[in-house]
């Protein structure tokens, strides 16, 4: 008997978006009965969407960190901020808690999401087999925490809204900013394109 | 269950094929190799479902009709509200962020409490509403994109910095949208997507 029967050698497809478990006897790709989804067996073109988005990802990533997030003047200076430099500053008013939140948020998780979808999609891609059941969890966690990059956007944006007073004090957004937004919702949308599926697919044992 | 618990369910996180067999009642069933969560016995009511996101639309409009921070600096004063926020960046020229924080904070939890009304009020008298296949699927989609539990912390951030300069006072907004947070979260938890699809089958004639 084997241990590990995978749905789409016996006929059975999970639908993508229901999770409905489907019996598809000739393989003819259809429409799920429970919610009307187009039936796939793996999500199409998941592979190729997923490393382009996670490449152009990686290519915003530099500006990202490099440039401006924000530029503030005062009557007194005038400074721009990066996302690191931001943090700097947060631990210099004496907030390391909230430094260190920001510090994870911005700078460790987007890098630890652009590794880790870039050496699992190398894993799928030269079918490097491994272990199946640690490389999910690794997916799962990226899925997981991708959303909470957007927390120095949000920081932004309150502050550009609420900063102007003219000639004390303004604030304003910097290309950085519009950068880094854009590599959050990349990888966002590259954990969502991505099919679990295929990490079990080149290691059944797992 | 009312419903014939289906005999064999294939994992949709790692494709393995599952027999269930009998299960006591409270059971939640996990893949028993990528231990993602298949198939739970029990699970909330509808009525419990539409408390929740009436409370949340509730709030949701409280918090888009007050100030969200009052800031307080050399006697001039100002205010911001959550479209606001979205405005400002709009106006210096960053219309995708503007868009991209108007939905993560506003639309996309305001379509999500509408669509779930829509469907679930029309279910707790046995009747289906039009379109509610396309609407759950896009509500699953959506999940990860509706995103106020970390605005309340880049809330948070700001506040933060802004202390450093100026005199900052949180508004009812600001109370409000943290009460949305909750609500949604406790929502969320209701209403995992599973859930959604069993009350739809459930009401099937």
């Amino acid at each position: 008997m084997t241990r590990h029967v995978r749905g789409s050698a016996v006929g059975l497809w999970v639908c993508t978006d229901c999770h409905e478990t489907v019996r598809v006897p000739h393989g003819a790709a259809s429409r799920c009965p429970r919610c009307g989804a187009p039936l796939h067996e793996r999500k199409p073109g998941s592979l190729n969407l997923t490393t382009a988005l996670v490449l152009t990802a990686a290519l915003l990533y530099l500006p990202a960190n490099l440039l401006p997030v924000m530029h503030t003047h005062t009557l007194f200076s005038e400074s721009d901020d990066t996302i690191m430099s931001g943090v700097l500053s947060l631990l210099d008013d004496g907030s390391w808690p909230l430094a260190l939140l920001v510090f994870v948020a911005s700078i460790v998780v987007p890098l630890l999401k652009l590794l880790a979808m870039g050496w699992l999609l190398l894993a799928v891609r030269r079918r490097r087999s491994g272990n199946a059941a640690q490389r999910s969890k690794l997916f799962r966690l990226v899925e997981f925490i991708g959303r909470w990059s957007m927390l120095d956007v949000f920081a932004v944006a309150l502050l550009v809204s609420l900063v102007q007073i003219r000639s004390f004090a303004t604030v304003h957004a910097g290309l950085g900013a519009l950068a880094f937004a854009t590599v959050v919702v990349l990888t966002m949308l590259a954990a969502q394109s991505f099919d679990e599926r295929l990490l079990w697919d080149i290691d059944p044992d797992g | 269950m009312k419903r014939d618990r289906p005999s064999v369910i294939v994992c949709h996180a790692c494709d393995l094929v599952h027999r269930l067999e009998a299960l006591p009642p409270h059971a939640r069933v996990r893949c028993v190799r990528c231990r993602a969560e298949l198939y739970r016995t029990h699970g909330a009511t509808v009525d419990a479902a539409v408390a929740l996101a009436l409370t949340a639309a509730v709030l949701l409009l409280l918090s888009n009709a007050y100030p969200l921070v009052e800031m307080q600096l050399n006697g001039a004063t100002r205010q911001t509200t959550l479209l606001g926020a979205a405005a400002g960046l709009y106006g210096q020229g960053y219309a995708p962020i503007a868009a991209l924080v108007l939905a993560t904070t506003v639309l996309i939890p305001m379509f999500q409490l509408a669509s779930l009304l829509y469907v679930l009020l029309p279910l707790r008298r046995r009747r289906r509403a039009a379109g509610r296949n396309e609407l759950f699927r896009t509500l699953t989609w959506l999940r990860p994109w509706a995103m106020s539990e970390v605005f309340m912390l880049g809330a948070l951030v700001a506040l933060v910095k802004l202390a450093a300069m100026a005199h900052v006072v949180p508004g009812i907004a600001l109370f409000a949208y943290g009460a949305l947070m909750l609500t949604m979260s406790g929502l969320a938890t209701l209403t995992p997507t599973a859930q959604l699809w069993r009350w739809v089958e459930e009401c099937r004639p």
